[in-house]
This record gives structure tokens, C-alpha cells and sequence, in this order.
């Protein structure tokens, strides 16, 4: 037991820089009477003290490491303890936690042991273990390990519900610099695959209904912000081009923790948590808002404004779209105005079917009028944003959300 | 006008609403007998439950609601809210007249805008089970968690358990309410305070003699897990009690410090 605490301690310790924590989006139900069911919205089962998610068990199996990339603490040349878990620890971990309500399974990542193929089949091995013997139907996501062989690729995605090849650094210029041994094909290949392997089983399941389930929750890649000198541009372009090309479901993205004494990466003196933040509304843009990346940043305007969410940023940089009238614009214009959500922008269009809508509707229906009002007309609207130039708009608008900003605001669109 | 009381029960107020219906009446207000706090200058109009009135109510609301008023209008039940009644009434009241289903999407309407931010209360509630309860399993193989929700969400949460834990026995117990659920493998059912289900293991979680051997060993390796990923560069207490308000700390091994 205490030997398996402190493998614990070590090896969730050297996890938690990966920010994936994701469970929803899988098609696992439980109907062989087995252990877990995924078929529904992820479940946070609880919340660290920095406000993330635990939603995943997020263990490496290793972090004995034959690479050394700079941002990393399992590198090589760092001096740490090092653990390895067996197939059966990790096994019987995952099932008790699970049987308790801890988590909805696992997020199994790994430092490079002897090679790729050697470290994925390990992975591979945990991973069948819970499907075959133990019928467990909880969520797990693997780490592809970069160079592992197109069989072990497979075989992780017929039991994994995602999986997951990190790109860490958001050019390859920069890639080389840091990490040495790694390259973006090796990267990029593996995500091709299973990007292809997926369509493939799709196509199948049309004809063959027996077709077995293959990544149901699909890809996800994560980027570091703040590493290296990559613009708000360049990051958010990467994004966009993974989720059409390689059809990822998910990137995250992680302020640069610095944790490295490492001269290939800058020192700081803290991650840079307002821009992670700023990067993640817009990435929401890209996915729920069908923005562009062009309509958020540009070669003009490479990076995100750190005062005022992209939102507001767009509706400042474009005068002649606003103000949004209420009741007759259509959903997507409404969409745009800052302050109104997916939900607050489905309840309007459906509401003013019956009645026209009046600001005392949209406060009640929960629009945050403190943003909203600047750019909407509807009864009882005040502002008029046309009196307004940009400049005096936005100083407007930060003096009424200073009091907000005293403290982090690091939560999404409402 | 009158003062409407019934049971308590679910089946009471939809008794207690067909009534209004064919009384012609307006209420002032339906409420729970027991509850109810006499006075003289109310015209009182007690109501006996009778689930073949109950019935055709919830069968009226479902046919002017595309079958989602009747789920709607339990769940409003649930949340034990003063004046919830009242607000029920309104609610059958409104989709009798309009009789179009979209009306329940028309939230400029108080009492639908209403609804709708009480349904998402008791939404909420139940994920925060979802997430928030955790079992420990006792010498009998049986999982127990005990829980003290807001609203009265055991009806609502045994389906996703008994999905997720399709192969081992447990038992949800909500100590305010005095009644849970247990599942044995096969079955789901409710249970109250005297069964024997219970007496394996006292309800309460933090005193129990007749834990399984290895539960303790679980515990502590979860409380480390949680300890170990947190990154201290990031630490954000504001953030972290705005998922994990204090009042469910109670239920979560992992906020439990001291106990060895
Ligand atoms: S290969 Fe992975 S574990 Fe190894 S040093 Fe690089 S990032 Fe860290």
C-alpha cells in the first residue's frame, strides 16, 4: 500500500500539467451488465484547489523519460524520483475509484520508456485489461505515444474512448528548439491515422451492424502557451486547422507552467493564466460562435486583447455591426452580441415568437447586461452605441466590469 | 375563492389541481396540510387524493405539452420550494388555455420563465449527486452513501446509478429526508429509516466499525490523488469553492483532512 501511495504521489504529480480532463462525449453505455456506463456529459467528481476539473484519474504509467523536451519535468536531464506503475496497479485503481464515485474513469498518459512501441503497449495493455476482464464501460483515454506503430495504434483505438498526441509546442520551429528528438510528422501522422481509422469503422457500422466501437470520443491535442514566442494568431490558426483537418474533438490549451530550469525555455514569474484564458474564449468562438479565426485576431492584430474577452474585442474593432436589434435580428447576430450566450441567444429566438422582448425580459432570462446593453436595441434600451467611438466604449465598458476584474475572471461565456 | 389543502403527496396536488379545475375556482393558494398554520378568515376546501384525478391531470398536461409538461411539473414538486404549488397551478393553468406546447418556450411568461430557473436548479442539484456522492463499501459488499440534498432529488438520480453500477449492490440514503435508495444487482427500490438494509452500517459515514478491510487504504489514496494535482502555481480558492461550495464538502472523502 504505501509503496503504491507513493507511486501515486509521483506519477499524478507529474500528470497534472496536461490540462485534458474531458469525459463526455462517448457512446459506451453499459449493457453487458458490466462495471460503468459513458454515454452521456462528462461528470466532474471534484475540483483541485487551482479550480480545475477531476473528472479522470490522470496518472502517467511512467515518468522515466529517454526524451528530454525542455517544458517538461519528466525530462531526462531533470533530477526527480522516478516510479513505473504494473498493468494491475493501474487496473485495480481505476476500478476501485471508480466503484466509488471518484472519477469516470482514466486519463492514462506516460513518460517514453526504451521506445515508443515498448511504452504504447503498455498503455494498450491497461487499457484491454478494463474492457476485456473487468467489463469496464467508464471513459479512458490514452496517450498516443509520438512513433508508436500504426497496430498498437489501432488496438488503443478499439478500447479507448479517446486518444490523445500532444503537440505541446505550436510551431516546429520552435518544436526542434525545445525538444530535440521530437518532430511534427511523428505528431501528425499518428492523429492522420486515427482520423482515417474512424471514418473507416464509420463506414462499416453503415453496412455491418456488429462494428465495434472505435474512439467514440475521438482525438484531442493540447498546446502550451507561453513557451515559446508563437502569436495568439499563429496558436489559434493551428487550432482551427486540427479541428477540420485532423478533426480533433478538442485542444486544450496550457499557460505555460514554468517549472523548468531549463535556458531553452523563458522564465517567468508566473503561468500566464489571463492569456490561457483569453485563447480558450476564443477557441469557444471557433467551435460554438462560428466566428473565423480571421474575425478574432490578424497580421494586424496577432494577439488577443488581455482587458476585454474576444467577444467584446470583435463588437469594438466593428462599429457597423452593432447595435443588434433583439427582436428581428437572426440567431447568428444575436450570437455575436458580448454578454449573450448559446443558451440566453436560443431563449430569445424562441421567446419572441410569442411577444416582442424588452430589456427587463433579457435580464430576467439571464444576459449579462452589464456587457450586452452597449450593443443591443429592444424597449427600454438606453445606450445608443453609435454615440460611442470605440475608445470611449471600451474605457466604458472596463470601468463597469473593474470591479469584476480585481479578481481572475476565468470562467467562459455565460 | 379557497385555501386548498392536501397531503403532501405528488398525487395530492394533482388532486388538489383537478379540483380548482372543476370547482371553478381560483385558488389563493394549495398547501400542505401538515404544514398548514390555521386561520379563521379562509374559506378551506380539503382535498381527498385520488390518483384516477391525479392521473387524468398529468395526462391533460402531457397531451398540451408534447409529453414534457408532466416530468416538468414533478420536478417542480420536488424542489419543496414555498409556494411551489401555487406556482404549479399556474403553470397546468396557463397550458390549458393556451393549449400550444411552444408556449413552455416562451420565457418573457413569469410563471414559464419561473419553471424554467427552478428546473435548472433542480438540474443542477442532481448533477452535483451525480458528482459529488461517494460510496464506501462496507464488510457486506454493499456500497453506502449518504446524502442531504437541497431539493428532493432521490427520485430523480437512482437511473444513472443504477446504469453506472449495474454490477454491485449500493444504497443512497438522504438523511434529511429520512429515505433512499438500494439497489441489489436485480432491483431498484426505495427504502426508509428502518431497513434492515441500514443496520449494517450506521448511515453515517464518519463513525462505521463495519468497513470493508481495504475501503480505508481507497480512501487515503484518493485524498493523496487529490492532494498531488493540484498545481501550486495555479492555486485559486475563489475558483475551486465556486464548483465545490462547502456545503457538499461534507459528502467528499477527499475534503475530509485529519481522519487517519
Ligand atoms: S517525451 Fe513526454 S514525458 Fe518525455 S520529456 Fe518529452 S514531454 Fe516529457
Amino acid at each position: 500500500m504505501s509503496r503504491t501511495l507513493e507511486k501515486l504521489t509521483i506519477l499524478s504529480g507529474a500528470a497534472k500539467y496536461d490540462a485534458s480532463c474531458s469525459s463526455s462525449g462517448s457512446k459506451r453505455a453499459n449493457h453487458n451488465k458490466g462495471l460503468g456506463n459513458s454515454d452521456g456529459m462528462g461528470i466532474c467528481h471534484s475540483y483541485t484547489e487551482d479550480g480545475r476539473c477531476v473528472s479522470l484519474l490522470k496518472i502517467l504509467f511512467t515518468n522515466h523519460c529517454i526524451y528530454d523536451c525542455a517544458y517538461c519535468v519528466s525530462r531526462r536531464s531533470n533530477d526527480v524520483r522516478r516510479a513505473a506503475f504494473t498493468v494491475e496497479e493501474v487496473v485495480d485503481l481505476t476500478i476501485n475509484f471508480y466503484r466509488r464515485n471518484y472519477i469516470e474513469g482514466l486519463f492514462l498518459s506516460s513518460g517514453i520508456f526504451k521506445s515508443a512501441d515498448y511504452t504504447m503497449e503498455r498503455l494498450v495493455r491497461v487499457a484491454k485489461t478494463l474492457r476485456q476482464q473487468h467489463n469496464f464501460n467508464g471513459y479512458i483515454h490514452l496517450k498516443a505515444i509520438p512513433g508508436a506503430s500504426p497496430e498498437l495504434l489501432h488496438e488503443a483505438g478499439l478500447y479507448s474512448d479517446r486518444l490523445s498526441v500532444n503537440i505541446e509546442i505550436p510551431s516546429e520551429v520552435s518544436l526542434k528548439k525545445v525538444a530535440p528528438e521530437k518532430n511534427y510528422p511523428d505528431i501528425i501522422t499518428p492523429m492522420n491515422y486515427l482520423s482515417d481509422e474512424k471514418d473507416r469503422y464509420k463506414d462499416e457500422k453503415k453496412h455491418i451492424r456488429k462494428t465495434p466501437l472505435f474512439l467514440p470520443a475521438g482525438q484531442s491535442t493540447q498546446l502550451i502557451v507561453g513557451a515559446s514566442p508563437e502569436s495568439d494568431l499563429q496558436i489559434l490558426n493551428l487550432a482551427d486547422g486540427l479541428y477540420k483537418q485532423q478533426r480533433l474533438k478538442r485542444v486544450y490549451y496550457s499557460g505555460y507552467v514554468p517549472i523548468a530550469t531549463d535556458n531553452r525555455v523563458p522564465v517567468l514569474k508566473a503561468p500566464p493564466l489571463v492569456r490561457e484564458n483569453r485563447v480558450y474564449q476564443a477557441d469557444w468562438l471557433l467551435r460554438f460562435y462560428h466566428f473565423s479565426v480571421d474575425e478574432i485576431v490578424s497580421e494586424a492584430h496577432p494577439n488577443l486583447d488581455l482587458e476585454v474577452d474576444p467577444k467584446v474585442s470583435y463588437a469594438l474593432r466593428h462599429p457597423e455591426k452593432f447595435p443588434v436589434d433583439i427582436n428581428k435580428a437572426d440567431y447568428e447576430m444575436i450570437l455575436r452580441v458580448p454578454g449573450i450566450g448559446v443558451k440566453s441567444a436560443m431563449k430569445i429566438v424562441k421567446s419572441r415568437v410569442h411577444q416582442r422582448l424588452n430589456l427587463d425580459h433579457l435580464q430576467r432570462m439571464g444576459v449579462a447586461l452589464k456587457r450586452a446593453r452597449f450593443f443591443i436595441t429592444c424597449p427600454g434600451s438606453q445606450y445608443q452605441h453609435k454615440d460611442y467611438e470605440a475608445g470611449r466604449l471600451r474605457q466604458m465598458i472596463l470601468s463597469s466590469e473593474s470591479v469584476a476584474r480585481q479578481t481572475p475572471q476565468l470562467s467562459l461565456f455565460g | 375563492m379557497s385555501l386548498y389543502l392536501y397531503d403532501g403527496s405528488f398525487d395530492g396536488l394533482l388532486t388538489a389541481i383537478f379540483e380548482c379545475f372543476a370547482d371553478r375556482c381560483e385558488p389563493i393558494d394549495i398547501v400542505n396540510e401538515e404544514i398548514y398554520q390555521a386561520s379563521l378568515l379562509e374559506d378551506l376546501r380539503p382535498v381527498q387524493t385520488d390518483t384516477t384525478k391525479a392521473e387524468r391531470v398529468i395526462k391533460g398536461i402531457d397531451a398540451r405539452s408534447d409529453g414534457v409538461g408532466g416530468e416538468l411539473v414533478y420536478q417542480l414538486f420536488l424542489s419543496e420550494l414555498a409556494g411551489i404549488e401555487l406556482r404549479i397551478y399556474r403553470l397546468v393553468r396557463l397550458l390549458v388555455r393556451q393549449n400550444d406546447p411552444n408556449i413552455l418556450e416562451n420565457f418573457a411568461n413569469p410563471d414559464v420563465l419561473y419553471s424554467a430557473q427552478v428546473k435548472k436548479m433542480i438540474s443542477r442539484e442532481v448533477h452535483r449527486m451525480h458528482a459529488f456522492v461517494r460510496f464506501q463499501k462496507a464488510d457486506n459488499d454493499i456500497y453506502y452513501a449518504v446524502i442531504s440534498p437541497d431539493f428532493n432529488v432521490i427520485p430523480l438520480i437512482g437511473d444513472h446509478f443504477q446504469r453506472r453500477y449495474a454490477d454491485q449492490p449500493w444504497v443512497i440514503f438522504d438523511t434529511r429526508r429520512h429515505y433512499g435508495l438500494y439497489y441489489d444487482v436485480n432491483n431498484l427500490s426505495f427504502i426508509d429509516a428502518s431497513s434492515d438494509i441500514l443496520s449494517f452500517a450506521t448511515v453515517n459515514a464518519a463513525v462505521n466499525s463495519s468497513l470493508d478491510g481495504l475501503e480505508d487504504q481507497y480512501q487515503q489514496l484518493w485524498k493523496q490523488y487529490f492532494q498531488s494535482v493540484t498545481i501550486q502555481e495555479r492555486r485559486n480558492i475563489k475558483l475551486h469553492l465556486r464548483h465545490m461550495p462547502r456545503r457538499y464538502w461534507k459528502y467528499l472523502i477527499e475534503k475530509q483532512v485529519g481522519r487517519k
